[in-house]
């Protein structure tokens, strides 16, 4: 009983973290606003009768930057964090990440193939060339990490253990098609996959952000329904069927669910590292493994923690900005680091 | 009830285990015995779904195995595997109430249930700590628990298959696990279980399968086939066969 | 103490922009984003009104001392709208157009120059910015003088390849600790080469490592050597550290390898390229007499 009481408490207190978070991403930026026009503009926002006296920047900053940004970084840090506890639950494997199955490889290479091939192409209608990375990188996501689950299939059962090593085969492969893009990229852009690869919640728009928050909401939805499902797997393919799940159909699940998350995030946002790696590794820490509390939590956590990120990498540089990307492996890496050196003492 | 006839299993155009027919009766505990390599645990997972045989079928309560809905099969088939890969820090009752998922039985009769399954595999002192702070031993204790209470309290209709439960315990614990599945069965539940150690079988067996090469060679009660030639046969061992002074069953001294 | 010259250069700006006939209209408080750009503003005369720059405006160097808004290419709404700016000025590069939407939106104007090194895209440039900046009359002056300059330069090349042939020349462009990298056929380098006299020796595009082995191949007559970290004699030193195959070459061995500041390859012509080519050109004709550089800046 009381490690429920336990887990109430902390999904209580993410829920506040998140909401403190979303208020500090809305009413903290390089252009300072005062507080109480934030206040008046964000209650305008939600359609109370506020009078629109000398709120138009306060309007437009809120509305057309930090809102579509703010909900930019929700919706990534959410998805991110729920596709790492999906990986570590197929894998069993409490260091897995979602670049495990080749998400993140293939979405970079649909990126390098946009950026650097793109330029040449010429053959895009204009109304599609500023959705043409978006959509190459989602398709790379989606389409390498089809090949791994592909090569783990053998007598209509997914072995795990040869998705993992077509995955390092594939994300290897991905590379030096990418090292050849890069090669044949000029200066300039060069840099633009550089800025890629570091990821960024910069020039969030509603235009570009619906696909991502139907995703979002779909795959919060969904996973946790797999909570249960999810924790019997962690015993053992063998248990896991043993106890009456459809263990096929839950692995083909999780590795949709997470190509169609990561990949709509990493088309949106860039690659952004550690999040799904370290979100779920931490709240287990504090919660335990159990799924029914992990999945809602690591979500509520990635969200926050996204959000947080962003907020020091548009203000420790301003006016200029501090790819996000930089920042969550500024904090995942030696919080990765002070992990393993505990598990081994 | 668990029946499989005429099951024969293939890896790769080899047969493992052949002309298998067996009941696994409710109320009774069977032991299989054999040698490494000799099919046991082949059976076992022919007779739980895991490989699908070649030849032959395996039925649950007259229907194909396949056929059930998983949720269903698992109320009534448990398998407890012989080594399990857990590698996160869920708690001892929850690793347990594991074996509830497949019931909507509530959260207070699930802690129950489990407290009492801990109780009955010797392992009620475990409550409260982490799965990867315990002993292979410990561990082995906990999902035996957490299968049990899959069928608890144990029903006829309900079938448990064990691959060798005893397998890290120590003499005490080999003893009370035995005694707390033979109790299971005694409410009405079927057993089948791998075991190497003949005595054991001898002592908590209603009933035992000897398996050599892939084929069953004798199958009946303990006085039936632990004797001297087919075990001479079976393991090439040289066996004394005498009676338990206490209890009367057969007693196996290696010569 | 740049930072308090600069502030108040600003205040002097702010209160004395209104007094100027016209100057309503006129954006006063511009961010640039293209280093050649910024510079031209600078040039022109406009540096006042300067608020902001990108990574790639360093030259004067009283620019680093403002506020910098990063990388061209990712630009950020908010941290410019912070610096109230009235304009944007930047090359196509200038980016990402969600952002320069959202500029827009807040009213920022936005003005897309061509960062092409071409003469015709810095006309139209130059005639621009004068308008922009309220003073078209010294935009067109600068522009006849730094086209009067490039004249003189070819016709110095011309009169120089009389007594001499054009010596074959490989831009290298350094990185640090990198092995360098050579500058192909369609790069702002091959331009500047081909200007100064030269006769650029690759055949790819863009900025490709290069072997030894072809290095030694080429063997170039001149190695112009651009480092975006040691300048000069130190950037030369490292070179022949670092690139041990260039010693057999006939420009090691004459003592012919040229340092150029990078900073002139990026954004377009700049005001700093005729003296520049001028400088490049004395090291490819050594007996030819240097081009005298008209005293009068723009």
């Amino acid at each position: 009983m009381s490690a429920s009481v336990r887990s109430r408490r902390l999904l209580i207190f993410l829920g506040v973290l998140l909401v403190l978070a979303i208020w500090l991403s809305l009413a903290l930026g390089p252009v300072s606003l005062p507080l109480l026009d934030t206040l008046r503009a964000a209650l305008r926002m939600v359609g109370l009768p506020v009078t629109a006296a000398g709120l138009e920047q306060a309007e437009l900053i809120l509305g057309q930057i930090r809102l579509p940004r703010t909900l930019l970084g929700l919706a990534v840090g959410a998805v991110l964090a729920l596709s790492g506890v999906a990986m570590q639950g197929l894998f069993r494997n409490p260091l897995a990440d979602p670049g495990l199955v080749g998400v993140s490889s293939g979405a970079a290479l649909g990126a390098a193939v946009a950026i650097v091939a793109g330029a040449s192409l010429g053959g895009v209608p204009a109304a599609f060339e500023p959705y043409l990375l978006s959509f190459c990188a989602f398709v790379g996501g989606l389409g390498v990490t089809a090949l791994v689950y592909r090569l783990g299939r053998h007598d209509g059962q997914t072995s795990v253990a040869t998705m993992l090593l077509a995955g390092i085969a594939l994300t290897a492969l991905a590379g030096a098609a990418i090292g050849l893009f890069t090669y044949m990229a000029d200066d300039s852009t060069l840099r633009s996959l550089t800025f890629w690869n570091m990821g960024s919640l910069n020039g969030a728009s509603y235009a570009r952000l619906w696909p991502l928050l139907i995703v979002a909401l779909a795959v919060s939805l969904w996973l946790p329904r797999r909570a249960r499902a999810l924790n019997a797997l962690l015993l053992g393919e063998s248990e896991a069927r043993h106890l009456g799940f459809e263990v096929e159909r839950l692995k083909r699940e999780l590795v949709f669910c997470t190509a169609l998350g990561v990949g709509a995030a990493v088309a949106a946002a860039g690659l952004i590292g550690f999040i799904g790696l370290v979100v779920p590794h931490l709240v287990r820490l504090i919660a335990g493994p159990d799924h029914r509390i992990l999945l809602p939590a690591s979500a509520l956590a990635g969200a926050s923690l996204l959000l947080l990120a962003d907020l020091v990498a548009r203000l420790a540089l301003a006016p200029a900005e501090l790819p996000i990307g930089i920042v969550t492996a500024m904090i995942g890496a030696p919080f990765f680091l002070y992990l393993l050196l505990r598990g081994r003492a | 009830m668990l029946c499989c006839r005429g099951l024969d299993v293939r890896r790769r155009d080899t047969l493992v285990l052949g002309g298998v027919d067996l009941d696994v009766r409710p109320g009774e505990v069977l032991g299989v015995l054999g040698p490494n390599g000799a099919g046991k645990s082949t059976l076992l997972a022919a007779l739980c779904g895991e490989l699908q045989p070649a030849a032959g079928d395996v039925t649950l309560d007259d229907r194909a195995l396949a056929h059930w809905p998983g949720a269903e099969r698992a109320q009534r088939l448990a398998v407890l595997p012989q080594q399990s890969t857990l590698n996160f820090a869920f708690r001892v009752e929850e690793v347990v109430g594991m074996g509830r998922l497949p019931h909507a039985s509530g959260r207070a009769r699930d802690a129950e249930i489990v407290e009492a399954a801990l109780l009955a595999a010797d392992a009620a002192h475990l409550a409260g700590r982490s799965y990867l702070a315990l002993s292979g031993g410990e561990r082995q204790r906990v999902h035996l628990a957490r299968v049990l209470a899959q069928l608890w309290p144990g029903a006829q209709g309900q079938t448990l298959l064990l691959d060798e439960p005893t397998s890290m315990l120590d003499p005490l614990h080999q003893h009370t696990t035995l005694q707390a599945v033979r109790e299971f069965a005694l409410r009405g539940a079927a057993v089948l279980l791998i075991l190497h150690d003949l005595n054991l079988a001898a002592r908590y067996c209603d009933r035992l399968l000897l398996l050599g090469d892939g084929r069953p060679q004798v199958l009946g009660t303990p006085e039936e086939v632990l004797r001297a030639e087919p075990l001479k046969a079976v393991f090439g061992l040289d066996v004394l066969v005498q009676r338990h002074p206490e209890r009367g069953h057969p007693l196996i001294i290696a010569r | 103490m740049r930072r308090i010259a600069g502030a108040l250069a600003l205040l002097i700006g702010v209160l004395t922009a209104p007094g100027l006939a016209g100057a309503e209209d006129l954006p006063q408080r511009w961010v640039s984003a293209g280093g050649s750009l910024s510079e031209w503003v600078v040039a022109l005369g406009g540096e006042r009104k300067l608020v902001g720059v990108d990574s790639t405006s360093q030259h004067p160097g009283s620019l680093r001392a403002l506020p910098s808004i990063g990388y061209q290419r990712q630009l950020a709404a908010e941290g410019i709208l912070a610096l109230k700016p009235d304009l944007l000025l930047g090359s196509e590069e200038m980016g990402p157009p969600t952002v320069l939407a959202q500029l827009k939106a807040a009213g920022v104007r936005i003005e897309t120059l061509s960062a092409a090194p071409e003469v015709p895209a810095l006309q139209a440039n130059l005639k621009r910015l004068g308008e922009l900046l309220g003073d078209p009359q010294r935009a067109a002056r600068t522009l006849a003088d730094y086209e009067a300059r490039l004249q003189r330069q070819a016709q110095w090349v011309e009169q120089a390849r009389v007594t001499a042939p054009a010596p074959r020349v490989l831009f290298l462009l350094g990185h640090v600790g990198n092995s360098p990298m050579a500058a192909g056929k369609d790069t702002a380098a091959a331009w500047f080469v081909e200007h100064a006299g030269g006769r650029n020796l690759t055949g790819h595009d863009g900025y490709k490592p290069i072997s030894a082995e072809s290095m030694a191949a080429l063997d170039p007559d001149v190695v112009v050597f651009a480092d975006r970290r040691l300048s000069g004699d130190d950037a030369i030193a490292a070179l022949l550290k670092s690139t041990p195959a260039l010693a057999s070459t006939k420009a090691a061995k004459g003592g012919r390898i040229l340092w150029v500041d990078p900073t002139l390859l990026v954004g377009g012509l700049g005001p700093r390229i005729p003296q520049a080519l001028a400088d490049l050109s004395a090291g490819f004709y050594p007996a030819a007499p240097p081009l005298k550089v008209a005293d009068r800046q723009p």
